[in-house]
This record gives structure tokens, C-alpha cells and sequence, in this order.
């Protein structure tokens, strides 16, 4: 193995991260290399100073209004899923008692009455195919396996 | 995982948000610096974090509770960021520095030293999106190894050859933003 092997498992070795036989052979090539011990010192002292700087800590306010900023968040998004519910069981019938009408009714003429259910039917099969696009990119949604985890 | 948390996380699953309040504000501070690491500026970050609790508490009902929730949800917050990212097409090359940040002043890192806290900012910033996540995940948010494999779905050997070439562009950066 040469320098670059052992570049990246410097990194292991830094963060104590390495399995011992690996730790080992880690230790043995610095012994002997000049250049990755320099190299290694580098990434101590920049590591060190990382260390010193942290994420600043909310006030307690802060915490409040992030919190609260949250929940209604989370309200809303029930509020939307009983919404949409609701549109759909409603454009349904609307669009079931349209269709029962235009049938029914002699006055209309046969034109109009193949553009309205031209109409009707379009946007349910737009509709079932928006969904089904829906449900296909859950399916490969990259978060999906994340969420699982 | 302390035991505190998967109370609370059980709580959570049982649909109670008041424990998922004491898990939010546990993180946000933590949450908020990450989402800021990565999208560089503190609005979209503030955002990009309270999305990523949303999501979490949407899925609440699939994880593990004798997990800790941090490594989780951070995996959350990294592909929204991303998504930010890639909306204001900075995936172009991955290399672009993000929009100015109005809030320039308001950091949400802090140090002793200022001057420290200021340059590791810029010099962070300054990275390429795969070289910041992994700085991000290893110094700043403690990750393990295999807690980053896992995130960035890639084996362990990538996660340290990854971090090696990160490290390099850091040490770059830092170099040149001190001079």
C-alpha cells in the first residue's frame, strides 16, 4: 500500500474509527512516512480548531417561536388532508349529479350534452392519473427509505 | 440514546405533540446550524429544518424508537437542503457559493475566538455541497462513521475517502480566508 491507500483511513485513524489490526498498520506507515505524520498533524490542529466552534444555543423565546412555528405546521397539514378529502367526496358527487342531470334532461341537445360529459370524464381520468403518478414517485421517493429507517 | 428520549419518542408515536415539542426544541439549535452549513443562508435554513420536523413527525409512526431521533432526522434535513440546493440550481457542478446572506451577522455558530468562528463559516460555505455534508456530519453534528454511511448511503471506505478530500478543501479554504 502506498501514501494514497492510506490517506483516506488517516481519516479513521484521526477520529478514532479504526478496527485495531487496521489502527495498527495505520500507525506502522506513519512511523515510516514523513510526509502523511505531517499531513495527519494538519488535520489535528484544523480538527482542533473546529472543536472550538459549536452551533450557538436558542434562547428559550427562540425555542418558543420555532416550536409554535412547528405545530401550526403540523395542525395545518391536518387541516389540508380533511380539506382535500372533502373537495373530492364533494367534486364526485357534483360531478355524478351533473352527469345524471345532462342524461336526464331532454332539453339539452346531444352536442352539448357530449361536451359536458366530454368534460366530466376528462377531468376524472386527469384526476386518476395525477394520482397514479402520485403513488408511482412514492414509491421511488428517495425518502421513502430514509423514512423507514 | 438516553431513555428520556424514547419516552418521549413512544409519546410521539402515540400522537402527542407536546412530547414532540420537547424533541423539536432539544434539536432545533442544532437543527437550524446544520440546515445553515448547508443552504447558507438563515431564513431558508430556519425553514428547511422546521420542514424536516414536520416530515419526521408525519413519519413518526415507521421509526424506531429505541433509535436516537438526531441521526434520522438529519438525514431528513441533508435531502430537503438538497432539494433547496438543487431548486436554486447550485447542484450545477456543486460548486457555486450560496446566495449572500442577509443575516450575515447573525451566525448560528459561535466560538471564543470571532475571527475563528467567522472563518470557519466563510470557509465552509466556500465548499463544494458533498465536501460540506460531510464536514458538517463528522465535525459538527458528532456522526459516527457508520451513522454517515448510512445517511449518505454509501459504504464506510467512501465515507473516509470522502472526508479525506473534504478535509483538503477545508484546510484550503481556512488557509485562504486567515490570510
Amino acid at each position: 500500500m502506498n501514501c494514497d491507500d492510506f490517506k483516506p483511513l488517516m481519516m479513521g485513524y484521526l477520529d478514532d474509527e479504526l478496527e485495531p489490526e487496521l489502527r495498527s498498520r495505520v500507525e506502522a506507515h506513519l512511523a515510516e512516512c514523513p510526509d502523511c505524520r505531517e499531513e495527519l498533524e494538519q488535520f489535528r490542529s484544523m480538527k482542533e480548531d473546529l472543536n472550538m466552534v459549536t452551533f450557538k444555543e436558542p434562547s428559550d423565546a427562540e425555542l418558543e417561536r420555532y416550536w409554535s412555528s412547528v405545530y401550526n405546521r403540523l395542525e395545518r397539514g391536518m387541516g389540508w388532508i380533511l380539506f382535500s378529502l372533502g373537495a373530492i367526496i364533494l367534486l364526485c358527487y357534483g360531478g355524478f349529479k351533473v352527469v345524471e342531470e345532462v342524461v336526464k334532461d331532454p332539453e339539452i341537445g346531444l352536442l352539448v350534452k357530449g361536451g359536458i360529459l366530454a368534460l366530466v370524464f376528462g377531468t376524472v381520468v386527469l384526476f386518476v392519473s395525477l394520482l397514479r403518478e402520485r403513488l408511482a414517485l412514492l414509491k421511488t421517493d428517495k425518502y421513502s427509505r430514509e423514512v423507514e429507517r | 440514546m438516553n431513555e428520556d428520549e424514547a419516552a418521549l419518542l413512544r409519546r410521539c408515536k402515540e400522537g402527542d405533540k407536546a412530547a414532540y415539542g420537547t424533541i423539536v426544541k432539544r434539536y432545533a439549535g442544532q437543527a437550524v446550524g446544520a440546515a445553515y452549513l448547508l443552504l447558507g443562508n438563515y431564513e431558508d435554513a430556519r425553514e428547511a429544518s422546521q420542514d424536516a420536523f414536520v416530515r419526521a413527525w408525519r413519519n413518526i409512526g415507521s421509526f424506531d424508537t429505541t433509535r436516537p431521533f438526531y441521526p434520522w432526522y438529519s438525514t431528513l434535513l441533508r435531502n430537503l437542503c438538497i432539494d433547496r440546493l438543487r431548486r436554486r440550481k447550485e447542484m450545477r457542478g456543486l460548486q457555486s457559493v450560496p446566495e449572500p446572506d442577509s443575516s450575515a451577522n447573525n451566525p448560528v455558530l459561535e466560538a471564543e475566538r470571532k475571527e475563528l468562528c467567522q472563518n470557519v463559516r466563510q470557509a465552509v460555505l466556500g465548499l463544494p455541497v458533498k465536501h460540506r455534508e460531510v464536514i458538517l456530519m463528522n465535525h459538527f453534528q458528532d456522526m459516527s462513521y457508520e451513522q454517515m454511511a448510512e445517511s449518505l448511503d454509501v459504504p464506510i471506505g467512501t465515507v473516509m475517502s470522502r472526508l479525506y478530500y473534504a478535509r483538503c478543501a477545508l484546510r484550503e479554504k481556512l488557509a485562504d480566508t486567515s490570510q
